[in-house]
């Protein structure tokens, strides 16, 4: 977690008329909440990617969000990220695929959750489509998998 | 950002079920999504090309639902005090927004309303919306006072 892109990201949320000015960023050292998405989204690209999944990344779409936090993420964190699949419903057709990536710190320390439903549908999509080349400056590194018994339950590598 | 004064308007500090927050305006231009988009990796066409975002079926470029979710959530930390006093954040994205390539781009309101305290956490639904649209769906951001 850098403050570059802690910076980065507050100032793109605050928009141009945020106050201050370039030199009078928002909060330096607390990341926004939903800063954890960008820590999220490399493990969830690591999903869509996956081959035995078979899943058309321009087919899905970003259904709904769910952020929990330990506490925050703050600069400096060394953080990574674990991928569960925890559902997947069929529901017309459409695969509904609920996936949540807990955040840590390197030495263990939870730091939240971040659960997202996607839609994956062979319709033409009229939603928000999710994201599709996260990148962050501290990439997430693997952490182990783990799931109660029959759930799907892919480590991220990275 | 625009913050309006609100009759009911009520510190964090001072909260009961049904208090209103400041109710917030935002806008949107391209450049703005330009920015999240290098800012959160996010580089979906749909969110930059209106070629892209057209032959998927959409009116238009339309932002990241991130992006408005961000928005919505930090109009309740300010409110509470700061990014650190968010417990749990959700929302559904129930309603592309569309932001015209112009300088004015287009604006959400958003407002926000106590539904639970609950000692030091404190509950907020909170209402997004686009020329009277829902853009986003059962918005609710958990916040901890003091």
């Amino acid at each position: 977690m850098s403050a570059a892109k802690v910076d980065e990201f507050a100032a793109a949320l605050a928009g141009d008329e945020h106050p201050g000015g370039p030199d009078q960023r928002l909060s330096p050292l607390v990341a926004p909440p939903t800063f954890a998405i960008v820590v999220a989204a490399r493990a969830w690209e690591s999903m869509f990617d996956d081959q035995e999944l078979g899943l058309a990344l321009e087919r899905i779409v970003h259904g709904d969000q769910r952020f929990t936090v330990a506490r925050p993420l703050r600069v400096g964190d060394e953080v990574t990220a674990t991928l569960t699949i925890d559902r997947i419903l069929q529901r017309g057709g459409a695969d509904m695929i609920t996936s949540s990536v807990a955040i840590a710190t390197t030495a263990g320390e939870p730091v939240g959750t971040a659960t997202a439903t996607f839609v994956h549908t062979p319709a033409p999509v009229t939603d928000q489509p999710v994201t599709d080349q996260p990148v962050t400056d501290q990439p997430a590194t693997a952490g182990p998998a783990s799931a109660a018994p029959g759930e799907s339950t892919q480590g991220v590598d990275q | 950002m625009t913050t309006e004064p609100s009759a009911n308007r009520v510190g964090a500090d001072r909260v009961e079920k049904g208090s209103e927050l400041p109710s917030r305006t935002h806008r949107f231009t391209r450049a703005d999504l330009v920015r999240y988009a290098g800012a959160s990796g996010d580089f979906n066409p749909i969110h930059w090309s209106d070629r892209v975002a057209s032959a998927m079926g959409l009116p238009g470029v339309i932002v990241h639902g991130m992006f408005t979710m961000g928005v919505a959530v930090g109009m309740v930390s300010d409110w509470a005090g700061g990014p650190d006093r968010v417990i749990s954040c959700r929302t559904r994205f129930t309603k592309p927004i569309v932001v015209p390539d112009d300088a004015e781009g287009v604006e959400i309101s958003i407002t926000g309303r106590v539904t639970a305290v609950d000692g030091p956490h404190v509950t907020v639904a909170v209402d997004v919306r686009c020329d009277d649209d829902k853009v986003l769906g059962a918005t609710v951001v958990e916040v901890r006072r003091g």
